[in-house]
């Protein structure tokens, strides 16, 4: 048996290239104030707040003293992840399922106050790997190879997907990239790291998310849209990227078993209407395709060839643009699941897929690619 | 009412200023094995993991990724784990996060573990630093011993407390280190000896400030259910909370009291059913980083009335022998591995409940407090442990 928690307030500050006016815990404030206003909630209404992010990106030791604060935590019971804010969802749920607070307020920022490039490198172990340079984008390189070597997934294939999403982004005002691109632009983009072109990376935002979950009795006194957290889990990968199959994303699809056991999903192409998928690289976006059960191994990219994940498809994958478009590193993820709820609340304005009823939102917490990613899965239903 | 939730096992390294005798992992290694030696729980036991550990201090960023193997094979496993970071108070809150993990509903059998290499910082207090406000504070100098010197300063002003005060809570700490095979620092020390001790920022002396040191810690929370079938004696959470002051230190009520801490063991205590502290705690584990804060923690922590603390140690009540023994461990005061240190408390608090603290055990423990501050004192976490579930 599990406990019913609701989103009841969505709150997604302008994302965009950079933000000089802002300071890195300002984000914070502002997405935690939007969400407020859509829960219709005061600060003094909240119990506990759950702020995310890493201190070596923010370039602050203890983030969080300033966050927490920003998101209205003075003299509250608080906490921080040292994930993508999705995670602080997972724990908000926890809080709130144990029966011991009411109403959670999470948020995460992304700024580009620094080089994620440069401080992920700084993850990988001082004695073996970090002087070969090893980084985020080149161990979700290494990943990108293999898979494409495994399966022979073409470019092209590979390249539908950023077409895709980024054409999804050009009909969100909320998107930082609006201009969508066409499969040539995309191959004879700029090689960044083989296989990745420019076109297959995401760019860095700037901008703030925030949600407001609450348990089931307040959510059904305060809102008359609640979305319900239906299945969640989430589960880390091994760090060492010579000891596992790097064409598979097998954390997610641990996290993936979980979520749809605990909402009672057994055909997710069937049983779900939109997800929302970390999409850090198109070729990520096919392997999650797979380990979320939507395709065969090796096959995720027919159901991008075949328009079932486009708009107007069977299921179609990030309406929003995914994070192709928008990428506030330590908030992505976060977002994802503010995109799905804004989804079933039918909310989501041209990017509206009808009707949805049940989303997906998949957030992956990595501070360093495919070493020891962790992914989340949420399942989320309308009210 | 939430679920029933437990310890069941706690598990501590031995700690140095650089325990390079291992790498980062082998040292997550060796307080994880210990705890699932002393559940008698094989790895495939444990359902999730929350970590604690404040990377700044590491020179690795997000070493639970490093580590993630180290705990119970959680990578290899695709494990469920989370990473908490919230300054001194790391330890305290992955603490809470294990518990919050069984006390959902969502897991059984969770693995809190929390790590720090200190030796690997080349100045804790220049990284310490980089916290407070880049404009306004951080010229300053502000960090760890300057703030708890000016709580010293104004505790000194108000109250009347002196060189000697700290001292006792010194030699008193220092005694017990000599009784905890885990301790940094175990040496004799006399308040002669401690008064002697260079000056680091007055009111403080050496003795008066904690270690940098290596070390890690694991801690397994399980459900009703499970701890009864693994332990003999679990201790039984019976209160657990978190407060957040001001970011700003000028913003804070005065120094020589800690009312965040005062506020949040009046609603920890509220959950617990603890009318007096003094009289129905048989022991607490404080996060004394300098001996001044342990005073002003016997009064935040209403063990005495404001003003009042030093009388406490004065008079003996929180020695080993006293009435509410203070840190049979040692303390920060005599390690210090600053992310784990909130959760060696934890530990620490969990083995004199369920009678496994050796020689420093204090007898017949019913009732038991765990506390840790941090964020430049802007944060304080409790839990209260129990020898009856709650």
């Amino acid at each position: 048996m599990s406990a019913r928690v609701a989103i009841v307030g969505i709150g997604q500050t302008a994302l965009r290239a950079s933000a000089d006016d802002r300071l890195y815990h300002e984000h914070d404030y502002e997405a935690a104030k939007l969400a407020l206003a859509d829960a219709a909630l005061d600060r003094g209404d909240v119990d506990t707040v759950i702020c995310s992010g890493w201190d070596a990106v923010d370039g602050r030791t203890i983030s969080d003293m300033h966050t927490v604060m920003s998101a209205g935590g003075y003299l509250k019971d608080s906490t921080h992840v040292g994930e993508d804010g999705i995670m602080a969802i997972a724990y908000a749920y926890m809080r709130i399922a144990a029966g011991l607070f009411d109403v959670a307020l999470v948020t995460a920022h992304g700024h580009a106050e620094s080089s994620f490039e440069t401080v992920s490198n700084v993850v990988f172990d001082p004695l073996f790997v970090r002087s070969l340079g090893q980084s985020h984008l080149v161990s979700l390189a290494l990943q990108a190879n293999a898979y494409l070597q495994r399966h022979g997934v073409s470019g092209e294939q590979a390249a539908k997907v950023a077409v895709k999403n980024r054409g999804n982004g050009a009909a969100n005002p909320r998107a930082h990239l609006q201009s969508p691109v066409d499969v040539d632009e995309v191959l004879t983009s700029a090689l960044v790291c083989y296989p990745l072109r420019d076109l297959h990376c995401p760019p860095q935002s700037v901008g703030g998310v925030s949600l407001i979950l609450a348990s089931e009795d307040v959510a059904r006194r305060i809102t008359n849209r609640p979305v319900w957290l239906t299945g969640i889990h989430w589960a880390i990968d091994s760090y060492e990227l010579g000891s596992k199959e790097l064409s598979r994303l097998d954390s997610l699809a641990g996290a993936a078993e979980r979520a749809y056991g605990m909402a009672g999903i057994s055909d997710p192409l069937r049983d779900l209407d939109v997800a929302e998928l970390h999409d850090i690289t198109p070729f990520h976006e096919l392997m999650a395709y797979e380990a979320l059960g939507l395709a065969p191994e090796g096959a995720g990219a027919r159901l991008v060839e075949e328009g079932v994940t486009g708009a107007g498809g069977d299921l179609p994958v990030n309406p929003s643009g995914g994070v192709l478009c928008t990428n506030p590193y330590g908030a992505s993820g976060l977002l994802r699941a503010a995109e799905a709820a804004l989804q079933l609340r039918g909310e989501a304005g041209e990017r509206q897929v009808p009707g949805a009823a049940r989303a997906l939102a998949h957030g992956m917490s990595a501070p360093s690619g495919a070493a020891a990613r962790t992914d989340c899965v949420l399942i989320l239903e309308g009210g | 009412m939430p679920r029933r939730v437990a310890i069941v096992a706690a598990g501590l390294t031995p700690t140095s200023s650089h325990r390079t005798d291992v790498t980062y992992p082998e040292l997550v290694y060796e307080a994880v094995s210990a705890a699932l030696e002393q559940a008698g729980l094989q790895a495939s036991d444990i359902d999730a993991v929350a970590y604690g550990s404040m990377d700044p201090f590491d020179g690795v960023f997000a070493p639970e990724r490093w580590n993630v193997e180290a705990c119970a094979g959680a990578g290899a496993a695709r494990r469920p784990l989370m990473k908490i970071t919230t300054g001194g108070t790391t330890g305290g809150s992955t603490a809470l996060a294990g518990y919050y993990h069984v006390a959902s509903g969502l897991f059984d059998v969770v693995l809190a573990v929390a790590s720090q290499r200190v030796g690997e910082t080349l100045e804790a207090q220049l990284v310490l630093n980089t916290a407070v406000d880049p404009i306004y504070e951080r010229w300053l100098g502000a960090g760890a011993i300057t703030i708890a010197a000016l709580q010293g300063v104004r505790h000194f002003w108000r109250y009347g407390t002196t060189e000697e005060d700290l001292a006792l809570i010194a030699v008193k700490n220092y005694e017990n280190a000599r009784r905890n095979p885990n301790a940094h620092l175990m040496r004799m020390l006399t308040v002669k000896d401690a008064l002697n001790t260079r000056l680091v920022s007055w009111p403080l002396r050496l003795s008066d400030c904690c270690p940098s040191s290596d070390g890690a810690v694991a801690v397994i929370f399980a459900s009703e259910e499970r701890a009864r079938a693994i332990a003999d004696r679990p201790a039984w959470v019976i209160g657990a909370g978190q407060i957040t002051d001001n970011y700003w230190m000028g913003d804070r009520t005065w120094y020589e009291h800690w009312d965040s801490l005062s506020m949040l063991a009046h609603r920890v205590y509220r959950q617990a059913k603890i009318e007096d502290p003094l009289a129905e705690l048989d022991v607490a584990e404080l996060y004394n980083a300098f001996s001044i804060q342990e005073i002003i923690e016997y009064e935040a922590l209403g063990f005495s009335d404001k003003g009042k603390g030093a009388e406490l140690i004065r008079n003996g009540v929180t020695t080993m022998a006293g009435q509410l023994p203070v840190n049979p461990s040692g303390g920060v005061l005599c390690t210090n591995p600053i992310g784990a240190s909130g959760l060696i408390r934890v530990a620490e608090a969990a083995l004199q409940v369920m009678d496994k603290a050796g020689e420093r055990q204090v007898p017949d423990v019913r009732k038991a407090l765990a506390h840790a501050w941090g964020a430049v004192i802007g944060f304080h976490t409790l839990m209260v442990l129990s020898r009856g579930a709650p």
